[in-house]
């Protein structure tokens, strides 16, 4: 166990766990899950199994409809209540699931309970959790009147009237055959109460546990997938938003660098050649200018496609295009890299080479830092990426902003993005994506 | 000839006005977004705006929504848009009020000064004058059961031609053959599409135009 408390919580969890707790406040915790569901239980089966055999009795007529629906409706209520209980006996989140909307027209609005899945779900929820809060109920209540009875019979023998006097009445020493004294009674009595009260935290657990598997399997293992779908979906959305905004800003640069000088260079030759034969000096001085147009563009073409396919982080890895990139960053960069000895994915190695490059290009833009530190390190199947700067700070992820692209990129490959620049700096940017 | 020039770009607004000065051609104003370029033709009247379609503060189609309200402000102002792709959305939006006196060109013809001066004068002169990609492109447009589809190859080539301003003189040197030939072609490519037989340039060309828009 003590293993679990030394391992580093994540850098930065998406949903907060909650805490482990003490035995005895589990103990709490599991009993009153039982004892108070109990009666939810029993109001959730006659309310439900009521409601839908009346509904389907009257389907005949459509009022069986409206009786169904509200049945539904009902079983969604006592489903609710129920998830907000299971996150504590579980000790884990639960997912919520999405109900439909009702929507359309009045009678398309009544259905939309009969419509969705798991409505049906939760109404068989509150048959099938019957028997199970039935059985969690009573073993709890039992054992712990034996465990409490037990503890403190000494404190009460002298009320009940002694079973040794009396023929008809007879106690647990008479049946096995002991002579039944106040003495035994209460050793015996005290030592089951020991007993009892040991295995109530045990037992108390594995009811309530057991009751919440039902309603974890039932109503939300279908939330849980619709979730991961709904994620899936984002991530999606998210590497199609960040390759449009890669793609425009592509294709800005390129109309505002090469395009241009290249027009220019034409421009620039053809008044080269007119000039030839009037005035050649005016040529000679054109083409000079018009060469220089041409090593630029070539530079711009050369700037660009770094910036598309960095070719050293395709040919010598992730490691030699950082140290590459802080070479050429005009803020001084202290690198520090710690990755495993082979190759991460593709995918990885260009998310976190784009997480530095947008980092140290907004560090020189913005930032008026006169250092800048740039870490990459792999723990745990994660990727950890932290650029700091000591500059002005202020950086903000607004949308439209580089920053949040970069959020998007992260987003698209299951990773996070988190940027600390309160005014007067200094910025802390901290990427984490999995690194498997 | 007077001419404004409106292009965001330093380093092509400096080239083109050079190239325009060279060929004796007078800069009267040289600007870097659309609401200069509005101020600049209303103030100094010119011959002609040389105008580059994307400019801040949009960057999108600044320059031609500008040049559009420049002549609606200046009206007789010929306007060259230049630019460095071609798209028909703009060409229409540019040829809508049908005034004449408009040109859209890829910012590449420059290169080819003579060319470009001469679609310049055209301009200035009241034609029109398309780049041939944006003709190739209404060309391109075509409906499966054009009569456009009923031209030669030969006619075909006169009729972009004729969509980018050229005269029947100019289409003869073009195509090597004598102007009645020319003559011929245009009588038969106006008969097969039905429309109305005319001489001044500019006509020709709206109505070309308005044929190939559909």
């Amino acid at each position: 166990m003590t293993t679990d408390t030394l391992v580093l919580p994540p850098l930065a969890p998406s949903t907060p766990l909650p805490r482990r707790r003490g035995w005895f406040r589990q103990l709490g915790v599991d009993t009153g899950y039982v004892l108070a569901s109990f009666p939810v239980a029993i109001a959730a089966f006659v309310v439900v199994i009521t409601g839908l055999t009346l509904g389907i009795g009257l389907l005949i007529v459509w009022v069986g409809v409206a009786v169904l629906a509200a049945a539904l409706l009902a079983a969604r209520g006592f489903a609710t209540l129920e998830r907000a209980w299971l996150p504590a006996v579980l000790r884990r989140p639960v997912p919520e699931p999405a109900y439909r909307r009702p929507e359309g027209s009045r009678v398309r609005r009544l259905l939309t309970p009969l419509r969705d899945p798991q409505t049906w779900l939760d109404a068989l929820h509150a048959i099938v959790r019957f028997p199970f809060a039935i059985f969690s109920f009573v073993v709890t209540v039992a054992f712990w009147s034996v465990a409490l009875g037990g503890l403190t019979y000494g404190a009460w023998d002298w009320a009940l009237p002694d079973a040794s006097r009396s023929s008809d009445n007879q106690d647990l020493l008479e049946l096995v055959g002991l002579q039944s004294t106040a003495g035994r009674r209460i050793a015996l009595y005290t030592v089951l109460g020991i007993v009892f009260a040991l295995l109530v935290p045990v037992v108390v657990r594995a009811v309530a546990f057991l009751q919440a598997q039902v309603g974890r399997g039932l109503l939300t293992s279908r939330a849980a997938t619709q979730a991961q779908l709904e994620r899936a979906t984002e991530g999606r959305n998210a590497a199609v938003a960040a390759e449009a905004v890669a793609l425009r800003r592509l294709e800005r640069d390129i109309h505002d660098g090469p395009q241009q000088r290249l027009v220019r260079l034409g421009m620039d030759l053809s008044r080269a050649q007119r000039q030839l034969d009037r005035e050649p000096d005016a040529a000679r001085a054109t083409l000079g200018e018009a060469a220089g147009l041409a090593r630029e563009t070539l530079e711009e073409l050369r700037a660009l496609s770094r910036g598309i396919a960095p070719p050293v982080l395709a040919d010598r890895g992730l490691a030699a295009a950082l140290a590459a990139l802080a070479a050429r960053s005009p803020v001084p960069v202290e690198l520090a890299v710690d990755l495993p000895a082979e190759r991460l994915a593709p995918v990885t190695e260009n998310t976190a080479y784009f997480v530095v490059s947008e980092a140290l290009a907004n560090v020189a833009k913005h930032s008026g830092a006169s250092s800048c530190r740039v870490e990459v390190t792999c723990r745990e199947g994660r990727l950890h990426v932290l650029v700091e700067d000591d500059g002005t700070g202020g950086a903000v992820l607004a949308p439209g902003h580089g920053l949040s692209g970069l959020t998007d990129r992260l987003f698209a490959v299951d990773g996070q993005l988190a940027v600390d620049s309160p005014r007067g700096g200094p910025t802390r940017l901290t990427g984490t994506l999995p690194c498997a | 000839m007077r001419v404004v020039l409106a292009d965001d770009s330093v380093l092509l607004r400096e080239g083109l006005a050079r190239l325009l000065q060279e060929a004796g051609t007078e800069v009267v104003a040289a600007v870097g977004d659309g609401p200069s370029l509005v101020r600049a033709v209303t103030e100094h009247r010119p011959d002609v705006a040389v105008v580059d379609v994307r400019m801040p503060p949009t960057h999108t189609d600044e320059g031609l929504r500008a040049a559009v309200e420049a002549r609606q402000s200046a009206p007789g102002t010929a306007v060259l848009v230049l630019s460095q792709y071609v798209e028909v959305a703009y060409a229409d939006e540019l040829l809508a009020d049908g005034a004449g006196g408009v040109g859209y060109l890829l910012k590449d013809r420059v290169a080819d000064v003579d060319t470009f001066l001469t679609a310049l004068e055209d301009v200035v002169g009241g034609g029109t004058v398309l780049d041939p990609q944006v003709v190739a492109q209404l060309f391109a447009r075509r409906r499966a059961d054009d009569p456009v589809r009923r031209l030669t190859a030969r006619e075909r080539e006169v009729l972009g031609l004729i969509a980018e301003g050229h005269s029947n003189t100019a289409i003869a040197r073009t195509l090597v053959v004598t102007p009645g030939a020319v003559e011929k072609h245009t009588q038969h490519i106006f008969a097969k599409l039905g429309l109305a037989q005319d001489e001044d340039q500019h006509r020709r060309v709206m109505a070309t135009l308005a044929y190939l828009r559909g």
